[in-house]
């Protein structure tokens, strides 16, 4: 459409992370010629499967939200056919919260939801009913009144009862590696509406479905989508993107680079300091700080009883209702007091589990890494299901090594940078204002995170490029 | 320095909202008009701080729906900053 001699591009996306493909069927959709650049051997990123001895993990990523009627997920996945591509069920109930004292559950139905919260906390009655309505229909300019809210905040909005704040905060503390103290109030409240209240949605054959679905339709509108593929450089001239340096393919000129990757690597590698010419910008990201890493462990069972266990729900563990501390504890990987996941997957043949956990590094993980799995192993035995051992056939687990060697993220960093309202809606890192033709993607453009948050992301970049171009068509024809 | 206000906040707009510059008069609202939600609401308040290295107050974030809005908003900061 704009560029026409051979192995060059309108857009090159870096990354085949959703954000990354979603971006890139939007724009191949409506004719753009795109290509997506992916280090990895499959599209995913964090939302990718894997197969040991027969049974078959998801890596990181292990179910959705945002797919009510009018959710984000929803409407990307019908405007791009996805939904025709992909069998998409949803477990009821999504997630069960167990404490020391009480256990609450994320239905399907709102209403019975609340039920159950309002009946272990009578006294929150009212409360919990407008916090979930509040919830469900939150008005944005609340939530532009309150930018430097902390979700802390938010909760003392509506509830007295310590342990209320903490239970419905001890979710956010594992999808989104903070405490309600430092999380802000608009990523908490989403977090808690599309991961629990509208959470749940799983594809048929696991997660890498999703990816896999999004490339198959990208190839269908005209996208070039190539795997094993690093790139090297974005290169720069008087502060606009010309293309892209692959390690094998050489250099890809561009109009449009589109970074599905972390905004260090973006920025210090890629493009380089020196041809930044916004130094205040490098100085606020050095300062800026990544979300925590997750070490997950993955089991293969075998002669799993159905009757059992509840499949294709997710197990939170809250030993301590002092969700300070667990985070601060974090550091001392002290799993009897860390923030846990536990999850029989759909399949009925694999568990999935994690706890938040520091980056350290690839040594100490070497060192390490039996002696957590066992001990996950151990505590998921006396919290969750006690015969685990005689079921277990296969055994393994990602550290934040692992997440980093495959998907590049920063440190091994679970959810971008950290979630805190410090942190929040910078437009730099999603379109810096300094280079023309350069966009970011997913979850480090501090918008959003998890798989909604970067389908938001990759949609809007989509939009905004889209835009842009849609002018430059008209101006053509007028 | 004197600084077109409106010119550099209907530069801001048009980044955060992918809306050509000529789209956005002063009368359009950023959330009816420009598909503005709350991020992306956050995201021009934080752009207008750098831009004229001013605060906006949490209270009179809400306040600014239009590019008129905004522009009466950053004037009297800068104008309280100057007779500072």
């Amino acid at each position: 459409m704009i560029q026409t001699h051979k192995d060059s591009y309108d857009a090159v996306i870096i990354g085949a992370g959703m954000g990354g493909l979603v971006c890139g069927c939007y724009l191949a959709k409506a004719g753009i010629k795109v290509l997506i650049a992916e280090q990895h051997f499959k599209p995913g990123g964090y939302c990718t499967s894997f197969k040991r001895q027969g049974f078959t993990f998801d890596a990181a990523a292990h179910s959705f939200g945002g797919y009510r009627k009018d959710g984000i997920v929803r409407k990307v996945f019908n405007d791009l056919g996805i939904d025709k591509k992909v069998n998409i069920t949803r477990y009821d109930p999504s997630d069960i919260i167990i404490t020391p004292d009480y256990n609450v559950t994320f239905y399907a139905d709102l209403d019975k939801t609340i039920n159950d919260f309002q009946s272990v906390f009578p006294d929150e009655r009212d409360g919990i009913r407008d916090f979930f309505n509040f919830i469900i229909n939150p008005d944005q300019k609340f939530f532009m009144r309150v930018r430097n809210w902390t979700f802390q905040n938010l909760l003392d909005n509506y509830f007295k009862n310590d342990k209320l704040k903490s239970i419905i905060s001890f979710p956010l503390l594992g999808n989104g590696a903070l405490p309600p103290s430092l999380m802000s109030a608009l990523i908490g409240a989403k977090i808690f509406q599309e991961f629990l209240v509208d959470g749940g949605y799983y594809p048929e054959g696991g997660m890498q479905a999703l990816p896999d679905a999004l490339a198959e339709k990208f190839k269908e509108f005209g996208g070039d989508l190539r795997l094993s593929c690093s790139v090297k450089k974005i290169r720069i001239k008087d502060n606009m993107v010309t293309g892209t340096v692959m390690e094998k393919n050489g250099f890809i000129p561009s109009k449009y680079v589109i970074s599905n990757c972390d905004s260090r690597q973006t920025f210090l590698s890629l493009i380089g300091r020196s041809k930044i010419s916004n130094k205040d910008f490098l100085d606020t990201m050095n300062n800026m700080i990544p979300s925590r890493s997750i070490f997950i462990l993955y089991l293969g069972l075998n002669n799993l009883c159905t009757e059992e266990v509840k499949s294709g729900t997710n197990i939170w563990l809250l030993s301590n209702y002092n969700l300070d501390n667990t985070y601060l504890l974090q550091h001392e990987l002290n799993l009897d007091n860390a923030c846990t996941m536990v999850r029989f997957m759909p399949n009925q043949k694999a568990l999935l589990a994690f706890v938040n956990v520091p980056f350290r590094n690839k040594k100490y993980w070497d060192v390490n890494k039996e002696k957590v799995l066992e001990s996950f192993i151990k505590r998921i035995e006396e919290k969750v299901f006690p015969e685990l051992t005689q079921h277990i056939k296969y055994k393994g687990a990602a550290t934040p090594f692992t997440l980093y060697k495959y998907t590049l993220n920063y440190k091994g960093a679970a959810y971008g940078w950290a979630c805190m309202p410090s942190q929040l809606g910078l437009p730099d890192l999603r379109k810096p204002s300094f280079i023309q033709g350069l966009y970011l993607t997913g979850h480090w453009t501090t918008q959003g995170i998890g798989i909604p948050g970067v389908i938001y992301s990759g949609h809007d970049t989509a939009k905004l490029i889209l835009r842009k171009e849609q002018r430059h068509t008209q101006s053509v024809l007028n | 320095m004197a600084v077109n206000v409106e010119k550099e906040i209907v530069s801001i707009i048009s980044e955060v909202s992918g809306f050509d510059e000529d789209e956005i008069t002063s009368e359009k609202n950023f959330f009816k008009d420009l598909e503005v939600d709350s991020i992306k609401a956050i995201e021009i308040t934080v752009a207008i701080e750098k831009k004229f290295k001013v605060s906006v107050r949490d209270e009179d974030v809400p306040k600014i729906t239009t590019v008129k809005e905004a522009v009466e908003l950053v004037n009297n900061l800068l104008n309280q900053k100057s007779s500072k």
